[in-house]
C-alpha cells in the first residue's frame, strides 16, 4: 500500500477513534443538564439607533472594549468609527481596495484593522493628528475574512487560503501560521484570556487553537456546510458556530462535542453572523433572509426575532 | 483530503494522534456547570435583568432631540 494510501487509513481510523471518545464522554445531554432552567422570557428588541453614512453593503462591524466607540467597513471603501451613544461619525478611513471584507477595532481603542479581497491586512492608528497606515500586512494568498487585535502589537487573521496567522505588528511578519483547516477560513474568535481562539471553515469545521505553540487542538464537526460565524463563550468553556447549513450549534469545548443544535425546519436560510448576550444565554443570529432570530442558548428555543429590511452582520450589546 | 500532499498528510496524522488525546470530561460534569455559570452571569446581562436597562445608555434621556 503506498504511503499516501497509509496514512490516509490512518487518519479515517485515528477519526473514529475520537468519535468513540466523544461518545464515551457523552453520558448526559443539554437537555437534561437544563432541565431545571425556566426557559428565558421572549425578547423584544427596539432600534435605538440608525447609524447613516456608508453609501454602499456593510460587511462587517466591530465594537470598541468601551462598548461606545465602533468601527464598520462598507464596499463603499471606507470604514467609519461611530460613537453610538451621539449616533455621529468620529473618524472615516478611505480604504486602498474597497473589497473590504473585515475590520476589527484594537482593545487600546488606538487602531482598527480592515482587509479582504485584496489579501491584506491593513492597521491604521486612529490616534495620530491625521489617521496614518501603520502597517500593511501582506502575506495571505487568500482573502482576509476576519480579523482581531490581541493587543497594539499582536493580530491574528483568517483568510481563504484555509489559514490563520498570528502577525508581530512592529515587523509585520507572521509569528505563526495555523494549518489545519482544509477550506476557507471564514471566522475566528479569541478566548477571553487570549490563549487560544477557534476558527470556523468552509470545511465545515470549527478548530480550536493554541495561540503558542500554533497547534489545532481540538476539532469540532457536525455542521453539513461553511460555518460563516463563530464565537467563544463568555465561560470561555463552550463555543457557538453559525453555518451555511441554516443552524447554530453549541460546542463543550471541555468534553469536545456538539451538545445542542439551533434550528427550524421553517429556516431556510444560510447563518451569517452571530454574537451572544453578556451570559452567553442569548444568543443573536443573523441570516441570509434579512432576519434576525434569538435563541435561548440553554433550551435551544427560538426567543425573539428582529425583521429588518437590511441584512444583519454583527452586532453586540453592551 | 485528497487535496492534501504527502506532507501536510503527515501532520494531518500527527494532529488527529495530539487531537485524540485531548482529556475529555464528561457532559455530565461540564453541562451542569456550564448552565450553572450562565444562570449566575444572568443577574449581570442587561436583556434578562430588568433592572440593569434602566441604565440603557442607548435611550433618550430628554424629549426633544437636536438635530
Amino acid at each position: 500500500m503506498g504511503e499516501m494510501e497509509q496514512m490516509k487509513k490512518e487518519a479515517e481510523a485515528l477519526k473514529t477513534q475520537i468519535e468513540a471518545a466523544r461518545k464515551a464522554a457523552h453520558d448526559t445531554d443539554m437537555a437534561s443538564a437544563a432541565s431545571g432552567v425556566a426557559p428565558a422570557p421572549r425578547v423584544q428588541l427596539k432600534t435605538r439607533r440608525t447609524l447613516k453614512g456608508h453609501l454602499a453593503k456593510i460587511y462587517a462591524m466591530h465594537w470598541c472594549t468601551d462598548n461606545r466607540l465602533m468601527v464598520s467597513a462598507s464596499q463603499d471603501g471606507k470604514l467609519l468609527i461611530w460613537d453610538s451613544h451621539t449616533g455621529n461619525k468620529v473618524n472615516a478611513v478611505p480604504l486602498k481596495s474597497s473589497w473590504v471584507m473585515t475590520c476589527a477595532y484594537a482593545p487600546s481603542g488606538n487602531l482598527v484593522a480592515s482587509g479582504g479581497l485584496d489579501n491584506m491586512c491593513t492597521v491604521y492608528n486612529l490616534k495620530t493628528p491625521v489617521i496614518k497606515t501603520v502597517k500593511e500586512l501582506d502575506a495571505h494568498t487568500g482573502y482576509l475574512s476576519c480579523a482581531r487585535f490581541l493587543s497594539d502589537t499582536e493580530i491574528l487573521t483568517s483568510s481563504g487560503d484555509t489559514t490563520c496567522a498570528l502577525w508581530d505588528l512592529e515587523t509585520g511578519k507572521q509569528k505563526t501560521v495555523f494549518l489545519n483547516h482544509v477550506g476557507d477560513c471564514m471566522c475566528l474568535s479569541l478566548s477571553p484570556d487570549m490563549n487560544s481562539f477557534v476558527s470556523g471553515a468552509c470545511d465545515s469545521l470549527a478548530k480550536l487553537w493554541d495561540i503558542r505553540d500554533g497547534q489545532c487542538k481540538q476539532t469540532f464537526q457536525g455542521h453539513t456546510s461553511d460555518i460563516n460565524a463563530i464565537s467563544f463563550y463568555p465561560s470561555a468553556n463552550a463555543i457557538i458556530t453559525g453555518s451555511d447549513d441554516c443552524t447554530c450549534k453549541m460546542y463543550d469545548i471541555r468534553a469536545d462535542q456538539e451538545v445542542i443544535c439551533y434550528q427550524d425546519a421553517a429556516l431556510n436560510s444560510g447563518v451569517t453572523s452571530l454574537d451572544l448576550s453578556a451570559s452567553g444565554r442569548l444568543i443573536f443570529a443573523g441570516y441570509d433572509d434579512f432576519n434576525c432570530n434569538i435563541w435561548d442558548s440553554l433550551k435551544g428555543e427560538k426567543v425573539g426575532e428582529l425583521k429588518e429590511k437590511k441584512k444583519s452582520l454583527s452586532w453586540r450589546e453592551c | 483530503m485528497d487535496e492534501l500532499d504527502e506532507t501536510q498528510l503527515k501532520n494531518h496524522v500527527d494532529s488527529l494522534k495530539q487531537q485524540l488525546q485531548y482529556n475529555r470530561d464528561k457532559t455530565s460534569v461540564s453541562l451542569p456547570e456550564l448552565t450553572k455559570w450562565i444562570e449566575e452571569k444572568m443577574n449581570e446581562d442587561p436583556f434578562l435583568n430588568p433592572d440593569i436597562l434602566k441604565d440603557n445608555p442607548w435611550v433618550e434621556s430628554s424629549k426633544c432631540v437636536i438635530i
